[in-house]
């Protein structure tokens, strides 16, 4: 405001015209100017202190980590190299059948468990026993020796093994001196010669003891049928490779059959030919929806005295001496369907089978026994051989002898080996009050389950994993066990105990040594010894075939038999058959115990954690049972309330139980889990009663992984017109015409991208293929992932939620009208696609899941912080959320807090035996974190860091992910794309490969093959027009 | 001046009405600068707070104690304590968030596009309106911090230089809307805060006691209302509103593109960011409409928040209604036309699967409610338009709740169908945000000029009693 010179200008005040500071100060005061600025930082030193602070917020990372020693391996035992995986072959016996594993150890304990496919009879192990190692580290298994406290009702008292001893060496040694008078024992069916060897010491030592074999699930009337047939007792071994056509009455053959996994892959082979042309037919009839129904081309819902019926009509339309005229049948559908059957079957002749199941009376036996040597099946598709384990009794007249025995008071002593007669001993036999009439029992088992809280003493029983034995294979052969760990709870086996019953000083390796020095060439018997021990069985040990006809007399007599069935009881609407069968998850109760197992789904139901009363469609109707209605099943005096399930595909008027169910000592995971349909079985009605259902009004909800039909019509309109594209299907006649079929249920999507991928993917390119031709959909792939990768278990409650952890989800879907006899079924096993343009990386806002050079889509789990966004844009919905910190916590607990720092839980609140049983190549996810399959990724940086070592590249077949390794018929298979000779390359240009979602642009990595169903030309089953209306 | 607690229909002037030539009085009652002042302050000044607001503050707070309770249990145990599931991963989580981040818009429209568009009939409800959105980001701004399973390492979103040499990535939505909430909520806050600096200098230098006078001065920043104050207080505040009008778009855009751009049948939709700003502004002033309409009668503000402001509202819930009707019937035209089977089960599973019912709220309470305001008798009445507001409320978190739980929960591959259905620490948690939103704003209006006192005078004509309330 100073003047300028020479201007003239006007002036308000003196302080103006003077222009002093203070005039100035309150002129910018009163009147500031656009121009005025603030005081204070220059832009430049605000841009300067602003970067600086940003920098030192990143100064943030102040956390003090827990100091830990490290202990040196001062003493380091030869050849072992501390974190390098060793793997040892053993087995694990299930009704008397040893399944061959090989054991991966870490450090010295197992952590996994696969099949030992250089056994003869390998294959890759399954459910029953990649689980198993579950229970070896299961901290709720009988740990120390258990008295009864007499006068106390329950009480039990812990005492030492040296107590046990303590008392059984003078109560023995009186025995002995007695002749082994009211001596009893009690096993389970067993086939390890060891344990023969013992046996025939004890008959020795007392000759006057009663030795019984008890399963629930037990072969008698299979024995009886060839006992008939044959004069003698001979297993049938089936050679589904070579059959053309096969079969099965109520036979599992691939589902519970001891010899499943085997026959998966035979019959597998059959169905791969498709590409070649040809295949295999399977015809299945059966009371229940099972794997081998799934499977079936054609497939007949029953009841078990239908199918009787149905074979025996089979077998006189087959011509079978003896089976001229079989009784009278209801003609209408099922005489057709026979009609078909016999005319595949006998247009096969020596490229045929017929398998009946466990369940189905002897007669029927001896008439497939038959069958199959009219269609020249013996010696070509089916291999006889002595059975290695034959009882001379049917196991459950040897337990009612057992029984009556106990009652009459003729048995002071009582050895259970192993078992569970308690729970699972027929209901009329009342086992439970027997056994207290013992006075002196002695139960040696895994767990404290019922019958060693019904017994004086209880023992701990070691783990297979645990101990030294051996057992021979479905074929014979004899394998051996030999322990992984030192039993962890000191537990004995079998042969040990009895050992000590005769005070024989041998321990467990040295019995069986004993038995293999009988087997084995005596001179060079160390270096053979420990062949046996290093491949798991004794070469060439399996059983010879035998010739053997089935007489026409017992063809004759097993039809008259039948014909006394076939009178009408009267017909009774209401009346219902039940039918038992084992579990697929626990099969006789034995695995309630299993979290795994207990949280694996029902193939056919996906039901976890219950057990439910199957009933058809049409009955539901009728009765107006809804899905988890509790219904009251009265058989018999005694009436078992269960939830239904409404299973399609079940035959009318037929209820399929599942045992295994409501055990009231299975420890925290599996008391009181289902109810126990096993109240219901009798002696004479072991496998199927009439029985009445009724509803009680009450309602349960079933922990089902997929929802069920019982959706409502849109979505179950709008799944049906899916399924069509999801799991591609057609009939062989169609692939033989048009090898490309597959592709053409969806409309083709063109390649776009809007940029270059930021990897070149130029060295491996992992890739995966299911082939839906060959999966039976046996879980089989699902338990194997959940123990390779520390797959937490979460519980019903969760399950109920839909939180369920499985990173491999087999999904189930049924095709068309659920009220149709028979819908068919296919299996499709759905885990992460590893998609080169993922949905799921773009959305995480922490980059916690991310691409590899190699194309895996991997989850950085501790950047995770657990947004669950990627699950939301996962269009398979294959990710998995630790809503809780499901490893910390109980499986049937509810959400827990903790309030100490969240990453110490699990370090916490894990049972330190647990702990144990964590593959330490897999990180223990921890609540809040985001988890998904990583197609194996520790799997293949062993086999990177091995190829390495050896200075060459990695060769197709050397990465194996655990499913692929789990699965019995080979029908997932992983390799690398980029290599054009790899399986994986050709299968993925297989003209049946096709992608899901393509419309998506979503650049998968896991292509299927599409199913291919050879049904009889004439009649092709409903469903395969889902191909044809898309295209 | 004692709280006046009046019926909803004082004898007040109409002024809803349009006089040719004249324009509407916004301010009634023959308030004059100095009646307006004591007007406001004396809710602020009330030396004990009416018992009505003590037992309200006192249910909020429970809720609130609840709220941070819930908080806890859910921190220390894990997500799993909601009902979200694989594939419904996403629930009350977001639906809350999303809820009250759009009620956030309605303050922000207020302050600063109708400021921009010289709607002087905001000066009323502006502060009213901005504390609502400032609570409403709040209670937003916390659920999608607790949804993540691992909340102690929330702060890995943002960009900072560490340890680990990551940034965040900045492909992933969620990432934009940690930017643009925290943005919105800066300026939200800075916006109404500067609004407020002369006001709370009216109520320092009407303080009575030593420790009004030392906090409303603290606050008031220094503020004499000098020509120079003046000035730079009209020029942050314009710059702010014009920093803020953006936002108005681009926060609600941005929260929509968290399901635009995601694949998922039901969010892959170009129409949703116009349509959940459309839908955050009516919302917001659904929620602006029920807190004004009590607080109004209950503070005796009915000359200063008339009969007209309220009509305004309603119009601007009926024109956002019907663009957010319009959205929806354009979402199933697109379905439909797109031609994709997935786009058009995921709609026809929304208005006829198994969580139609909340599809059918949400159409009832948000298409077909607000069309009674077409008659000005509704607009003007205010049990109707509080019901409408109401309905409103209701419906748009049930509009969030139909988009994220019913696309989730049945998306490509049928096996992986859900279902949702929440615990009891789902609908805590939604009735302790409640809570947490009502304890701040009963202290807002307890503590803080509620009527923006110094703008309100802007559209007086003068200080002459004759002309009082006479916007120009």
């Amino acid at each position: 405001m100073k003047p300028q010179r020479g201007e003239a200008i006007y002036w308000r005040s003196l302080g103006e015209l003077a222009g002093t500071p203070e005039f100035r100060a309150f002129l910018e005061a009163e009147f500031p100017q656009p121009a005025d600025r603030p005081d204070g930082p220059t832009r430049r030193r605000m841009l300067q202190i602003m970067a600086a602070s940003l920098a030192l917020a990143g100064a943030s990372g102040c956390r003090r980590w827990p100091e830990e020693k490290l202990v040196p391996y001062a003493h380091r035992p030869p050849g072992r190299v501390p974190g390098r995986t060793e793997r040892y072959a053993t087995a694990m016996e299930l009704g008397g059948v040893a399944q061959p594993l090989l054991v991966t150890c870490y450090d010295g304990r197992p952590i996994k468990v696969e099949g030992n496919l250089e056994h003869p009879a390998g294959a890759p192990a399954g459910v029953f026993a990649q689980a198993c190692v579950l229970d070896l580290y299961d901290p709720h298994r009988s740990r120390f020796p258990t008295r009864r406290v007499e006068g106390v009702a329950g009480r039990r008292e812990a005492r030492r093994h040296e107590d046990f001893e303590a008392f059984c060496r003078p109560h023995f040694a009186a025995l002995r001196t007695a002749g082994g008078a009211g001596l009893a024992f009690l096993g389970r069916e067993t086939s390890s010669p060891s344990v023969a060897a013992m046996r025939t010491r004890i008959q020795e030592a007392f000759p006057q003891a009663r030795w019984h074999v008890w399963e629930s699930l037990n072969r008698d009337h299979e024995r009886e049928g060839a006992r008939r047939a044959f004069g003698r007792v001979l297993r049938t071994q089936l050679r589904l490779d070579q059959a053309d056509v096969i079969a099965c009455f109520d036979a599992d053959i691939l589902g519970q059959h001891p010899d499943a996994s085997r026959h998966a892959r035979d019959w597998a082979a059959g169905r791969r030919s498709a590409d070649q042309g040809r295949m295999n037919r399977l015809h299945v009839i059966e009371s229940g929806y099972s794997l081998t129904g799934a499977a079936a081309d054609h497939r007949l819902p029953a009841s078990p005295r239908d199918i009787a019926l149905l074979v025996a009509a089979l077998a006189g339309r087959l011509g079978v001496p003896g089976a001229e005229a079989p009784p009278g049948m209801h003609p209408g559908e099922q005489a057709a369907w026979i009609e078909r059957l016999a005319a595949d079957l006998g247009a096969h002749p020596g490229r045929a089978v017929v398998a009946a199941g466990p369940s189905l009376p002897p007669e029927v036996h001896v008439l497939c026994h038959a069958i199959n040597a009219r269609l020249d099946a013996v010696g070509r598709t089916i291999v006889l051989i002595e059975d290695p384990c034959a009882e001379s009794s049917s196991q459950t007249g040897s337990l009612r002898s057992l029984v009556e025995a106990m009652n009459s008071g003729q048995v002071g002593t009582l050895v259970i080996l192993g078992g569970n007669p308690v729970y699972d001993a027929p209901a009329d036999l009342d086992f439970p009050a027997a056994l207290a009439r013992v006075a002196t029992s002695i139960h040696l088992g895994v767990y404290e389950d019922e019958t060693a809280l019904g017994c004086r003493w209880h023992l701990p029983q070691a783990h297979d994993l645990e101990s030294w034995g051996d057992a021979r294979t479905w074929d014979g052969t004899i394998t051996s066990l030999q322990p992984m760990i030192r039993p962890l709870y000191d537990g004995r086996t079998v042969i040990e105990l009895l050992a000590l019953l005769l005070e024989d000083p041998a321990d467990g390796p040295e019995i069986v040594r004993r038995t293999f020095a009988t087997l084995l060439p005596a001179g060079d018997f160390e270096s053979a010894w420990r062949r046996v021990l290093h491949d798991g069985f004794l070469d060439g040990s399996a059983s010879r075939p035998v010739e053997a006809a089935a007489s026409s007399e017992a063809v004759a007599a097993a039809l008259r038999e039948l014909r006394g069935v076939s009178v009408e009881p009267g017909a009774n609407p209401a009346a219902t058959t039940v039918v038992f069968r084992g579990d697929a998850r626990v099969h006789d109760g034995r695995f309630a115990h299993n979290a795994w197992l207990q949280e694996t789904p029902d193939p056919m139901s996906t039901l976890t954690w219950d057990n439910a009363a199957m009933i058809s469609v049409a009955d539901a109707a009728r009765l107006g049972i809804a899905q988890g209605d509790v219904v009251a099943i009265r058989c018999g005096g005694a009436t078992l309330e269960i939830p239904a399930c409404v299973m399609p595909g079940q035959p009318a008027g037929v209820v399929a139980l599942a045992l295994g169910g409501g055990r009231t000592a299975a420890g925290p995971v599996g008391s009181g889990v289902g109810a126990d349909a096993g109240r219901l079985r009798t002696c004479g009605g072991l496998w199927s009663a009439a029985a009445e259902i009724s509803r009680t009004g009450r309602t349960h909800r079933l922990a089902l992984t997929q929802d069920h039909h019982a959706i409502d019509r849109l979505g179950a309109a709008e799944r049906e017109r899916r399924v069509g594209t999801l799991v591609r299907e057609g009939v062989l006649e169609e692939y033989a015409a048009d090898p490309q079929f597959a592709r053409k249920a969806a409309h083709p999507v063109p390649d776009v991208r809007l940029w270059e991928d930021p990897a070149a993917y130029d060295g491996h390119r992992w890739g995966m293929v299911i082939d839906l031709n060959v999966c039976i959909g046996c879980n089989a792939c699902a338990i194997a992932c959940q123990a390779e990768n520390n797959v937490p278990v979460v519980g019903r409650d969760e399950v109920l939620r839909g939180r369920e952890m499985h990173w491999l989800r087999v999904d189930r879907y049924f095709r068309g009208d659920p009220a149709a006899p028979s819908p068919p079924v296919a299996h499709q096993p759905l885990t992460c696609h590893h998609c080169e343009n993922a949905p799921c990386e773009q959305v995480c806002p922490v980059a916690a899941t991310v691409h590899d050079t190699e194309g895996l889509n991997t989850m950085v789990y501790n950047r995770c912080i657990g947004t669950r966004y990627c699950s939301n844009n996962c269009p398979f919905k294959v990710r998995r959320y630790n809503y809780l910190d499901y490893h910390s916590k109980p499986p049937r607990s509810g959400p827990r807090p903790w309030f100490g720092m969240p990453d110490s839980q699990q370090k916490a609140e894990i049972d330190d035996v647990r702990k144990l049983g964590f593959n330490p190549d897999v990180t223990v996810r921890m609540r809040g974190v985001m988890e998904k399959c990583t197609f194996c990724v520790q799997r293949i940086q062993a086999a990177r860091i091995a190829a390495r070592r050896q200075q060459r590249g990695l060769t197709d077949g050397e990465v194996i992910p655990a499913c692929a390794q789990a699965c019995p018929t080979q029908a997932i298979v992983f390799g690398d794309l980029n290599d054009p000779a790899s399986r994986v390359r050709a299968l993925q240009d297989h003209p049946r490969a096709y992608t899901l979602l393509d419309e998506l642009n979503l650049r998968v990595r896991t292509r299927y093959l599409a199913k291919v169903r050879h049904p009889l030309p004439t009649d092709a089953p409903a469903g395969h027009g889902a191909i044809k209306e898309h295209a | 001046m004692a709280v006046r607690p009046a019926s909803m229909s004082p004898s007040l002037p109409d002024n809803t009405g349009e006089i040719p030539g004249q324009r509407a009085p916004l301010v009634l009652g023959g308030l004059d600068y100095a009646g307006l002042t004591d007007r406001v302050c004396s809710i602020p000044e009330q030396p004990t707070a009416p018992p009505a607001w003590w037992a309200t503050l006192a249910l909020a707070a429970a809720g609130l104690a609840g709220f941070l309770c819930l908080i806890g249990y859910l921190v220390s145990t894990g997500i799993g304590v909601w009902g979200n599931n694989q594939p419904v991963a996403w629930a009350f989580d977001i639906t809350n968030f999303v809820f009250w981040i759009g009620i956030g818009h309605a303050g922000t429209l207020i302050s600063a596009i109708l400021f921009l568009f010289r709607q002087n009939w905001r000066t009323s409800i502006n502060r009213f309106a901005e504390a609502m959105t400032i609570f409403a980001v709040m209670c937003a701004g916390i659920f999608p911090a607790i949804h993540v399973g691992r909340p102690w390492l929330a702060y890995w979103m943002a960009p900072y230089p560490n340890q680990m040499g990551m940034w965040p990535n900045f492909r992933s939505p969620l990432l934009w809307d940690v930017f643009a909430v925290s943005t919105y909520a800066l300026v939200s806050l800075m916006f109404w805060y500067v609004g407020m600096i002369p006001d709370l200098a009216t109520l320092r230098d009407r303080a009575r006691t030593r420790m009004r006078r030392i906090l409303y001065g603290l606050f008031a920043l220094g503020w004499t209302g000098s020509a120079a104050h003046w000035r730079r207080f009209e020029c942050a505040y314009l710059l702010l509103a014009g920093l803020a009008t953006p936002l108005v778009l681009s926060v609600h855009s941005v929260v929509s593109f968290d399901f635009a751009t995601s694949q998922l049948p039901g969010w892959h939709t170009t129409i949703f960011p116009p349509y959940f700003v459309a839908g955050a502004v009516f919302g917001g002033f659904a929620m602006v409409l029920t807190l004004v309409i009590p607080a109004r009668t209950f503070f005796g503000l009915q000359e200063v928040i008339t009969l007209r402001h309220i009509e305004n509202m309603n119009k601007v819930l009926l024109a956002t209604g019907c663009i957010v009707g319009y959205a929806y019937g354009v979402e199933l035209f697109i379905a439909w036309y797109s031609g994709s089977g997935f786009e058009r089960f995921a709609f026809a599973n929304r208005m006829g699967g198994p969580m139609a019912w909340a599809y059918w709220i949400m159409v009832g309470c948000n298409v077909v409610a607000p069309q009674l305001l077409w008659s000005k008798f509704c607009r003007t009445n205010l049990w109707v338009t509080l019901f409408v507001a109401m309905c409103v409320n209701v419906g748009m978190w049930f509009e969030r709740f139909v988009i994220i739980v019913s696309s989730l929960s049945r998306d490509f591959v049928p096996s992986s169908w859900g279902g949702f259905s929440p615990t009891w620490v789902d609908f805590g948690m939604l009735a302790g945000s409640f809570g947490l939103f009502f304890t701040l704003f009963m202290l807002f209006v307890r503590y803080l000029p509620i009527v923006a006192m110094a703008e309100i005078k802007h559209v007086m004509p003068a200080g002459h009693a004759g002309d009082a309330g006479r916007a120009g």
